[in-house]
């Protein structure tokens, strides 16, 4: 099963025109996502890897019956395709762009939550279910069936620790990319609890990093209603305090959201701390993850 | 990017909030020309991209042309932080009953600007917040519904702090929520905002850092985004576009994601040290790794270099010639190694090991980091 898609889902492609839009397409048909058609403002009637493009997302949502999105749009111009989006229907959105505007963020995210929309990213590779479907620009190659749950801050560190597990023959349920902006469309505590509640996942991994306020909550999470083995990896220890890294999300802001308080809270929440994401394999082994 | 002190204050002003006399001087006859026409005594203040002046010597007071001329020499010849001084802004000295604190910043969990008071403001904010928390209060805003008055209204309360001074601190709150949501900021702060002793309210310094992902439809408005980083790796980086920090060590690194390359600081610190941290995003052409090669190799007495890429959104294989390109044309003899799997990963790894290049396919950064420390220790 997996949790957010199956092979069943069927998905839209917003930006599908775009150079990016359009290989990604290619990427995840060949994955066997059932990707239905796309959206581009002015270029509805035309066609790529042989999918009908609409100019406006209620109509692709008519002709094609899709419920999930995903977004190759130029930032400027997300705000404004995410609010059609989610007027249209759509109830499962990756949002994949970069440098998004947080004041355009906080109204995104505002609008998702009270229409019920379930939304990842900003800056986020998405979701794949191995041997499923993939929504998002995660490269296949690295990833194996299994049963252990995946979920990351950085969408580059997703893919190495779905490498090292494959490698080592631990598959994966989902790997999901939650975004590295400061504010994220759906938090880690709530992806926590959909691996918590899925009946194929056995024990999940947290790759977070150095700022915010994510891994301190989700330990709080962890005690109270985790039953599953968890392990989280948190990079940034060697950042500069308050030299920005590209996720203004890492800009440490006094003693919260520190690599030091992150690892504290969650090894106090009985959360098996990683010092290396090489150490996975070892922690997925020791619990008989596969 | 973080506006200095002397460019967040004058559009304060602009937006209605009252701030001290002052001017900018670069040099110390500047200096004494701007306090001629403030008048004494006046406060000095080094102009650095850096919290906490107050605390690491940065701002000064002189009450005469003799001791603003000291203050100034020394202030323009020192270092705050590790950030030389350029400029420094000259200010009226304000006779202060009472000191407070207002800011603005986005609310990372919650998705929300929150607005903060204090009634305890100056350079001890930060402890009152740990010590005596109940001294502060702060309230969040629906960002499709915005602010209204009676938000700072209830958050003054909270403090205590009414009567006579309510309005004004609440017209305040409103003004710099209005240059919060303008500006895109991540942050604006008054601290602190003074209580004159004739009840009147006085902005004593100006902190807003803009959203870089906003600048592109801000431009008009703002000073160059590029031309204000000191160092000159740092501003190239912003030139081409990849986001650079310059660091004190001599193992050189290109990533294709930030958490990705933090990781790859981490893991390189275990044995040696890291000289810069540089993360692509989501652009690789060919082109621009040939610039990142360029950028890394800027920096003085590198050793070697880590190439660590993901094939997902980028497209590799093009990278990869760019920086094979650069290892010819440059002839760079320092060892390199480079991991990269995904999208194309057979066809980067020819490019690579084309240019000589130590090619690592474990997935594990570990393995890479590894091979890097056997060459650079076989040297």
């Amino acid at each position: 099963m997996g949790i957010l898609v199956d092979n069943e889902t069927r998905v839209i492609v917003q930006g599908i025109t775009g150079r990016i839009g359009a290989v990604q397409t290619h990427w995840m048909l060949d994955y066997g996502t059932r990707v239905v058609g796309g959206v581009t403002p002015g270029k509805g009637g035309s066609t790529v890897e042989g999918l009908p493009v609409f100019d406006n997302v209620e109509q692709a949502v008519r002709e094609t019956g899709a419920t999930a999105s995903v977004f190759f749009v130029p930032a400027p111009f997300v705000l404004d395709a995410f609010l059609e989006t989610i007027d249209a229907g759509i109830k499962l959105i990756v949002v994949v762009p970069e440098h998004i505007p947080v004041n355009d963020v906080m109204k995104m995210r505002d609008y998702a939550v009270a229409k019920g929309v379930f939304a990842l990213g900003p800056t986020t590779p998405g979701i794949l279910v191995p041997g499923k479907s993939k929504i998002g620009i995660m490269p296949a190659s690295l990833f194996a069936p299994g049963r252990v749950g995946i979920i990351s801050r950085s969408g580059t560190l997703s893919y190495e620790f779905a490498g090292i597990l494959s490698e080592s023959h631990v598959g994966q349920s989902a790997v999901v990319g939650m975004g590295a902006d400061p504010v994220v469309l759906t938090n880690l505590t709530d992806i926590l609890r959909l691996f918590e509640e899925d009946p194929d996942t056995d024990g999940v991994i947290i790759v977070g990093e150095v700022g915010g306020e994510q891994e301190e909550r989700a330990a709080g999470f962890v005690v109270e209603q985790m039953t599953k083995p968890v392990a989280a990896y948190i990079c940034g220890r060697y950042s500069p305090p308050g030299k920005r890294m590209g996720h203004a999300g890492a800009i440490v802001r006094g003693s919260t959201g520190t690599v030091e308080g992150k690892q504290a809270a969650l090894g106090w929440a009985g959360v098996e701390v990683l010092e290396s994401p090489v150490h996975v394999a070892a922690w997925a082994k020791a619990h008989c993850l596969r | 990017m973080r506006l200095h002190e002397f460019e967040a204050a004058d559009i304060f002003e602009s937006m209605g909030i009252p701030v001290a006399r002052r001017g900018v001087a670069s040099s110390v006859q500047e200096a004494v020309h701007v306090a001629g026409e403030i008048g004494y005594p006046v406060m000095l203040k080094a102009q650095v991209l850096v919290g906490s002046r107050g605390l690491a010597g940065g701002i000064k007071s002189a009450s005469s042309p003799e001791e603003l001329k000291a203050a100034a020499e020394q202030l323009l010849t020192s270092e705050v932080n590790g950030f030389p001084v350029r400029k420094i802004l000259v200010a009226e000295k304000a006779e202060i009953a009472k000191e407070l604190y207002v800011g603005v910043t986005v609310h990372g969990y919650t998705g929300r600007p929150v607005i903060v008071a204090s009634t305890e403001g100056g350079m001890h904010i930060e402890e009152t917040a740990r010590t005596s928390p109940e001294k502060i209060a702060s309230i969040q805003v629906d960002p499709t519904v915005g602010f209204y008055p009676y938000q700072a209204r209830a958050l003054l309360r909270k403090l205590g702090l009414g009567h006579n001074l309510l309005n004004a601190i609440t017209d305040v709150i409103a003004q710099l929520y209005k240059v919060f949501t303008r500006f895109e900021a991540l942050i604006v702060e008054i601290n602190p905002l003074a209580v004159l002793p004739n009840g009147g309210l006085l902005a004593v310094d100006a902190v807003l850092e803009i959203d870089d992902s906003a600048l592109s439809r801000l431009r008009p408005l703002l000073p160059d985004p590029v031309e204000r980083v000191e160092n000159p790796r740092e501003r190239r980086g912003k030139e081409i576009g990849v986001t650079y920090v310059d660091l004190d060590g001599d193992i050189g690194l290109i990533s294709s994601g930030a958490g990705l390359g933090m990781a790859s600081m981490d893991i390189i610190a275990h044995t040696m040290k890291p000289a810069n941290f540089l993360e692509t995003g989501g652009g690789i052409t060919a082109d621009l790794l040939y610039k990142c090669m360029d950028l890394v190799m800027m920096k003085p007495g590198l050793r070697a270099i880590l190439i660590n890429v993901y094939g997902g959104i980028n497209p590799i294989h093009e990278g990869a010639k760019g920086v094979v390109r650069y290892i010819r044309e440059h002839n760079v003899r320092i060892p390199i190694v480079a991991k990269a799997l995904g999208n194309h990963q057979e066809e980067t790894w020819e490019i690579f090991r084309s240019g000589g290049i130590h090619v690592v396919i474990d997935p594990a950064t570990e393995r890479a980091v590894e091979r890097l420390f056997e060459l650079v220790g076989a040297e």
